[in-house]
C-alpha cells in the first residue's frame, strides 16, 4: 500500500507516494526526474547509483525509498550552484576523467565524500576509497588525477576564503 | 519484487512483539545491503519487513573499564572500522571491517546485519569468533547471550529465533600480550567477497611459549571453521616455523572446503594451508592486540 513520505533531495523537501518495496534509485529517477543516479549493477558493487545520504555515500539501488524519509539526500544535480560547477565537477571536466560518463556522477559524489572526510588524500587513499566505483571505460588514471587536483583546488579555494559551490550535506537548508 | 508492509518499531520490545506476531511472514531490515538484494532476487517474499532504523538505542560503541567493547547492533561496519576505541582495543577487527566490500556498503551495513546474515563469505565473523566475542539477543521471552562459537549454524542460518533481535556485540578484552592478524584472500576483483579469510589470535608469554592460540578460517565452508586439535598442537609450545607449518597442515586436513566461483574445494584446501601458516606467523611478527 502506498504511503506518503517526505524526501529531502538537494535541499528541497517534497512529499511523494511510494510503495514500501520501491527502491530509492527508481524513485529519484522517476518521481524526481533526477537522472544523475544510474543503475549499473543493482547490487551495490559499481557505484553508478551513488547518493550522499546525511553526507555519506550510499548505493541508492540498495535502499528502500520509504526508509530515506527524514534524511538529507544529495545527488549530482545538487552539487553545482546555479550554473557554476562544483570544483570537483570542474576538475573531472578539465582532466577528461571519463569517456561515456555513465559512472561519473557516482565517482564525483564518492570524491566529494572522500574529500569532506580527508581533504588531502594520498593517491593510495583515493584508490582505496573509490575502489568500489567501477568505470567500464577504464578512465581510472584520469579520475585519479582529477581527484588529486580537485583536492588542491578545494584547498586553495578555502584558503582564499570560502569555496564556491561547496554544498555540504544540508548546506542550502 | 513483491510488495510487503513496512513496519518501523520505535523500541526493541515493539520490534520483537511485531516479529512474534507475524512469525514466518516477517523479516528484519537493518542496513538493507543483504536484505534488499534477497528481495530483488525474490529469494524471499515476506509479508512484513520490520525496520530497525528507528532504534537509536542500538547505535553505539562503548568501552568498559576492563577493555571489553560493547557494540550496538545498528553500528555500521564503517563506524567500527574508524572507531578509535576499536582501533586501540582490537585493531584487527577495525582493519577487517575496513576491508568489507566497498565504502558505500560499509556505510550502510550494520554489525548486527553482517552477523545475522550468516553468509559464509563474510569477513568479520572469523575475526570475532577468534576474539571469543559473543552477541546479546532479545526476544519476547527475554534476553540471552550467545557465544559466536555457537552462533553460526549453517548457510544463512544462525542460533537466533525468528522473533529475536540481535542487539549487541560484545568483544572481550584480550590479554595485553595477545597478537592477532586477519588475512583475506581474494581470487577475483578487489571489492569481492573473500575466497578465504583467516583470523589468528596468539598469546605468547615472555619466554616465547604459546599460552593461547585461536585460528578461525572463514569463507571456506558453511560456517567459520576452527580446528581445536590443531590449536592444541601449539599451546604450551614455542611456535617455530615448523610447528606453525604442522598446525597449518592440520587445518588443511581437517576442514572440508566447499567449491564456488571463488575457488574449488581442492584449491581452497591448498590455500587454507598457506594462509593459516601466514596468518599465525603474521600475528607473531607484527600483530598487536
Ligand atoms: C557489494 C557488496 C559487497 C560485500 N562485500 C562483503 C565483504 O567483502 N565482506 C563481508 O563480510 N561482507 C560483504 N558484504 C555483505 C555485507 O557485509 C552485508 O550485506 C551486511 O553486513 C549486512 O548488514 P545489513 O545491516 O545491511 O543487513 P540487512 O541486509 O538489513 O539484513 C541482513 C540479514 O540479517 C537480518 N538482520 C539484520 N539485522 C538484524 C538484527 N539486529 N537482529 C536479527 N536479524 C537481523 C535480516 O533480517 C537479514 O536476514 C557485501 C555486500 C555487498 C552488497
Ligand atoms: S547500481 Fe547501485 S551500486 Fe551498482
Ligand atoms: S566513463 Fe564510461 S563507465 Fe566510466
Amino acid at each position: 500500500m502506498k504511503r506518503i513520505v517526505q524526501l529531502r533531495v538537494n535541499g528541497v523537501a517534497r512529499e511523494v507516494a511510494v510503495e514500501p518495496h520501491h527502491i530509492l534509485l527508481d524513485v529519484l529517477r522517476q518521481e524526481f526526474d533526477l537522472i544523475g543516479p544510474r543503475e549499473g549493477c543493482g547490487i551495490g558493487m559499481c557505484g553508478a547509483c551513488t547518493v550522499l545520504v546525511d553526507g555519506v555515500p550510499l548505493s541508492s539501488c540498495l535502499m528502500l525509498a520509504a526508509l530515506a524519509a527524514g534524511k538529507e539526500l544529495v545527488t549530482i544535480e545538487g552539487l553545482s550552484t546555479g550554473s557554476e560547477l562544483h570544483p570537483i565537477q570542474q576538475a573531472y571536466l578539465d582532466h577528461n576523467a571519463f569517456q561515456c560518463s555513465y559512472c561519473t556522477p557516482g565517482f564525483i559524489l564518492g570524491t566529494k565524500a572522500l574529500l569532506d572526510e580527508n581533504p588531502s588524500p594520498t593517491p593510495g587513499e583515493v584508490r582505496e576509497y573509490l575502489s568500489g566505483n567501477l568505470c567500464r571505460c577504464g578512465s581510472y588514471v584520469k579520475i585519479l588525477d582529477a581527484v588529486l587536483d580537485a583536492a588542491q583546488r578545494l584547498h586553495s579555494a578555502s584558503e582564499a576564503g570560502g569555496v564556491s559551490g561547496s554544498l555540504g550535506p544540508g548546506a542550502n537548508t | 519484487m513483491t510488495t510487503f508492509e513496512l513496519l518501523e518499531p520505535e523500541s526493541v520490545e515493539e520490534a520483537t512483539n511485531l516479529l512474534a506476531q507475524h512469525g514466518d511472514e516477517a523479516r528484519i531490515i537493518a542496513g538493507g545491503t543483504a536484505l534488499v538484494i534477497m528481495l530483488k532476487n525474490r529469494l524471499i517474499s515476506p509479508g512484513y519487513v520490520v525496520s530497525l532504523g528507528k532504534l537509536d538505542e542500538l547505535h553505539y560503541i562503548h568501552e568498559e573499564t576492563d577493555g571489553t567493547l560493547r557494540i550496538g547492533a545498528l553500528t555500521t561496519i564503517r563506524e567500527v572500522e574508524r572507531s578509535p576505541k576499536v582501533q586501540a582495543r582490537c585493531p584487527t577487527l577495525a582493519r577487517t571491517c575496513g576491508q568489507v566490500g566497498n565504502v558505500r556498503v560499509r556505510h550502510a551495513a550494520t554489525v548486527g546485519g553482517n552477523l545475522s546474515e550468516a553468509d559464509y563469505a563474510s569477513d568479520p565473523p572469523a575475526v570475532l569468533m577468534a576474539a571469543r566475542a559473543r552477541v546479546r539477543a532479545r526476544g519476547p521471552r527475554g534476553e540471552r547471550e550467545i557465544p559466536l562459537t555457537d552462533f553460526f549454524k549453517g548457510f544463512y542460518e544462525t542460533a537466533l529465533a525468528p522473533d529475536e533481535v540481535l542487539i549487541e556485540l560484545i568483544v572481550p578484552a584480550a590479554p595485553p600480550t595477545t597478537r592477532s592478524s586477519y588475512l583475506r584472500y581474494l581470487t577475483r576483483s578487489s571489492e569481492d567477497r573473500p575466497c578465504l579469510g583467516v583470523a589468528a589470535f596468539v598469546d605468547v608469554d615472555d619466554r616465547g611459549i604459546c599460552r593461547d592460540l585461536r585460528v578461525v578460517v572463514g569463507a571456506v565452508a558453511e560456517t567459520p571453521q576452527e580446528v581445536d586439535a590443531a590449536e592444541k598442537l601449539g599451546i604450551g609450545q614455542r611456535l617455530t616455523a615448523e610447528l606453525i607449518q604442522t598446525i597449518a597442515e592440520e587445518y588443511a586436513r581437517s576442514i572440508d572446503p566447499l567449491s564456488d566461483l571463488r575457488g574449488s574445494a581442492w584449491y581452497r584446501r591448498q590455500m587454507v594451508r598457506v594462509f593459516v601458516r601466514d596468518a599465525v606467523q603474521g600475528a607473531l611478527d607484527d600483530g598487536k592486540a
